[in-house]
């Protein structure tokens, strides 16, 4: 019997909205169906400022996905970012109940639960709980149940975040009539795409630049050890621009992109650049040196806060396998190599696999695929997980708000 | 010729009749842009002030309605402009120089309006400037740069009039086309473009004038600005806010804040000497004065360099008007000229208003307006005064309060990282300077 599930993807970005349908055929493979974008609005600094606007584009999106699926989406599964997004390191401990020390599945929900169950500020609410690993005895161990040792430990890295901010992302998803399957944040959906099975295990750190916030997630052995928010992006370098240079922020935009570069270089110093091209009235040379310093200093500082909040994971001996870095901002001229200085590590470019289609293979689609991605795996842990009372990893979020 | 001298000159011209004669004001209008200019000026007629018009182009010298007409460089040009060239418009008035200096016999203020770039404009302005300087007034400067596209070479020869008028008024304003454009929206004509400069040099004008010529609760006269300008050669921070209705009074600090003279890249935001102008109507209260000075001394310089004015006017009922004028000892590095005569007594006038020199130095002066000046010192204040007039080329101080200063982020909350506020650039944090 074969069964299928249309469910979406939806990233409600900075500068656009990306949907994407995708259909899960018997919770195995996986085909997309449709998509669409939609210039954002109301969104700054990856959190929404203008409830309406951003629900209207997101709208938009879904709908533009829809039709050109042809089908209507089942679920949703969203991305989230924003500097209110917080993650931390807990491990849960439990002995083994049973009297010949094999691990039954009861003890391994008991240290689960154990694990997950650290108490948040009142208006803060988990997003996720990525395991690290089990630890049976102290010993890395895989799938623990029937194993025999005395004592289960299990760590998770634990993302919460602002509840309000999270509510209005699901409520422009409910606003559409569609209930949101599980959230998902940024960075891990993009590290999921970009980042080779390779790197995942030796330990890689992702970076999304994107417009409004620069997400990390930081893996290691395979799986995400920490994630985080920058809350500075692409837009921050458009403001300095429009602030620095005295012109308007669609000429700022403009100018980043044509002449943007991460670094100032020897020969910028003389070079003029026109401000608008078309030497009208009110067109003007701009240094391109400014333009590029005033870029150069941001990106240095943004690479210089992003090394305080990685911290220990930031290591040379942490991340064997680089830096990758996505998202719109990576595509400046330059930014691998002010990335590698700044953070001391190897740093390359990232793309999407290669069996994305190819009007999908841009940075930018990373997140969304990355989505699909895990919705596709998150099918599969349904299908082997252990007896637990909820479902996938996030239900808690979406019970939370009773969808 | 030494900035004491026209100092002390201009001000013993005041110092003989104080009390029934204001101060002689005469506005010239160097070339074709800058005799518009004035020719709009005329349109509102401001008390016991003379305009006047030097221009090489017989033709557009006759059209124009102003009385006071000088006819430059006839021997060089036979009446005809100086066709662009600033080399034709340098030798004509230096030709004519004695006519020119006739012009300026008993003013106690010059103001020079041009549109710098052209022939006229960009030769002759420089010279009238130093016949009006030596003549014993004060000169001060509203020049217009040209638009980019006008060409470099327009452009070049307006970046060199612009030094040379430095060198010879007590302050140069410089209004650069290109930005006052991006005070108009998308769809403004090419006259609209033009225009905006007049309209900038016409507030500007005025609103000096009304600091003159209208007594205020706090006055600012002749002898006020002739302090804040004596010392030639710096750079003049020139600002202007204006607003009405509910609110004024921070919606007027708005618009003095986004006034694009302000924002000149190549300018210091903290002037050395700073001289702040309010007019408003008689609801203006005290504690909106005080809330306009913090703001400005906040933004521009430190509080015990400013020297404050405010003038009622009942017609201004509910609606205000911010003229703020500063001075730096700065040479931009941009106009990297000969190291100026400084005089060091001169450089710290404020702070030493009690110290024994300027009794002796400035007799008159002080009968004639300390009294009249307001200046507070705050101790607590003075160590946030940087000691960097010793230096010559001091570090671009960007004073930011953060509020103003995160442009597409300000409706936003704050992105705080170890205390800085990450919306505001980096560069402005830093104090970084970024030439444009």
């Amino acid at each position: 019997m074969s069964q299928s599930k249309i469910i979406g993807a939806v990233e409600i970005g900075t500068t656009k909205v990306v949907a994407l349908i995708g259909e899960i055929v018997n919770g195995r493979s996986l085909n997309l169906i449709g998509m669409a974008e939609c210039s954002s609005a109301g969104v700054k600094k990856g959190q929404i400022v203008d409830f309406r606007a951003a629900s209207n584009a997101a709208h938009a999106a879904i709908l533009g996905a829809e039709k050109s699926a042809g089908v209507q989406i089942e679920a949703v599964y969203l991305a989230q970012t924003g500097s209110h997004l917080e993650g931390f390191s807990h491990t849960g401990a439990v002995n083994v109940a049973a009297s010949d020390n094999s691990i039954s599945a009861a003890d391994i929900h008991r240290v689960t639960s154990d694990a997950k169950g650290k108490e948040l500020p009142p208006d803060r609410v988990y997003i996720h709980h990525i395991k690290h690993r089990f630890l049976v005895d102290g010993k890395p161990v895989e799938k623990p149940l029937g194993q025999q040792g005395k004592k289960l430990e299990v760590s998770y890295w634990s993302v919460h975040g602002d509840e309000s901010n999270i509510r209005d992302h699901i409520h422009i998803i409910n606003g559409f009539g569609l209930s949101v399957e599980d959230m998902i944040l940024s960075s891990i959906a993009t590290a999921c795409m970009v980042t080779s099975e390779d790197e995942k295990r030796r330990g890689a750190l992702v970076l999304d630049m994107g417009a409004g916030t620069t997400d990390w997630a930081v893996y290691r052995d395979g799986v995400i050890v920490g994630t985080g928010v920058v809350p500075v992006g692409g837009d921050h370098l458009t403001n300095d621009l429009a602030l620095g240079l005295r012109v308007n922020r669609k000429y700022a935009e403009k100018l980043k992109i044509q002449f943007g570069k991460a670094s100032v270089e020897k020969d910028d110093k003389g070079e003029k650049v026109w401000m608008v091209g078309d030497q009208m009235i009110g067109d003007r040379y701009l240094s391109r040196h400014s333009l590029v310093h005033v870029m150069q200093l941001r990106l240095e500082e943004l690479f210089q806060v992003l090394k305080t909040q990685l911290g220990e994971f930031g290591t040379a001996e942490a991340l064997p396998g680089g830096i990758i870095l996505s998202g719109g901002a990576s595509q400046l001229p330059g930014m691998c190599e002010l990335a590698s200085k700044e953070l001391g590590l190897p740093v390359r470019l990232g793309a999407n696999p290669q069996w994305v289609r190819d009007d999908l293979r841009a940075v930018e689609y990373s997140t969304a695929l990355g989505l699909m991605h895990y919705a596709l795996t998150g099918q599969h842990q349904e299908e082997f997980s252990l007896p637990r009372p909820e479902k996938g990893l996030m239900r808690k979020v979406s019970k939370l708000f009773s969808l | 010729m030494s900035d004491s001298e026209n100092f002390s000159k201009s001000d013993t011209m005041f110092s003989g009749d104080l009390e029934g004669e204001s101060t002689r004001i005469k506005i010239v209008g160097v070339g074709g842009a800058g005799t518009n200019a004035v020719d709009r000026l005329q349109l509102d007629s401001t008390a016991g002030v003379r305009l006047a018009a030097i221009n090489t182009d017989a033709q557009a010298l006759n059209s124009s309605p102003i009385q006071e007409k000088l006819m430059i460089g006839r021997a060089i040009t036979r009446g005809l402009s100086a066709g662009g060239e600033s080399d034709l418009g340098r030798k004509a008035a230096e030709g004519d120089s004695d006519a020119i200096a006739g012009l300026f016999q008993g003013v106690d203020l010059v103001f020079i309006l041009a549109g710098l770039g052209g022939g006229t404009g960009s030769g002759a302005a420089p010279i009238v400037a130093r016949q009006a300087s030596d003549a014993g007034a004060l000169v001060i400067a509203f020049v217009t740069l040209p638009f980019t596209i006008e060409g470099a070479q327009r452009h070049q020869q307006a970046q060199d009039a612009l030094g040379d008028l430095r060198k010879t008024c007590d302050a140069v304003i410089p209004l650069p086309n290109d930005l006052l454009m991006e005070m108009l929206n998308d769809d403004a004509t090419v006259l609209d473009a033009f225009a905006q400069a007049d309209i900038w040099i016409d507030r500007g004008v005025r609103s000096i004038c009304t600091m003159l010529s209208q007594t205020g609760l706090i006055n600012l006269d002749f002898a006020t600005l002739s302090k804040a300008f004596c010392n030639q050669g710096g750079k003049t921070l020139f600002g202007l806010g204006h607003a009405e209705g509910e609110g004024y009074v921070k919606k007027a600090l708005e618009d003095l804040k986004s006034c694009p003279l302000l924002n000149l890249p190549e300018y210091t935001r903290k002037a050395d000497r700073l001289l702040v102008n309010i007019v408003g109507g008689t609801d203006l209260s005290i504690r909106q004065v005080n809330e306009i000075m913090s703001a400005v001394t906040e933004q521009f310089g430190s509080r015990e360099n400013t020297i404050l004015g405010a003038v009622i006017d009942e017609s201004r009922q509910n609606s205000v008007d911010i003229c703020v004028l500063g001075t730096t000892d700065v040479n931009g590095a941009r106009y990297a000229r000969k190291p100026l005569r400084k005089k060091p007594e001169h450089e710290l006038p404020p702070l030493a208003l009690e110290s024994a020199d300027e009794d002796a130095d400035e007799p008159v002066l002080k009968t004639a307006s300390a009294n009249q000046m307001v200046r507070t010192v705050h101790r607590s204040k003075l160590k946030k005064q940087k000691d960097d007039r010793d230096t010559d080329f001091q570090e671009e101080f960007l004073f930011v309060s953060d509020e103003e200063q995160r442009g597409y982020f300000e409706k936003t909350e704050r992105n705080v990282f170890e205390g800085v506020d990450l919306d505001v650039p980096t560069f402005l944090r830093r104090g970084v300077r970024i030439a444009v």
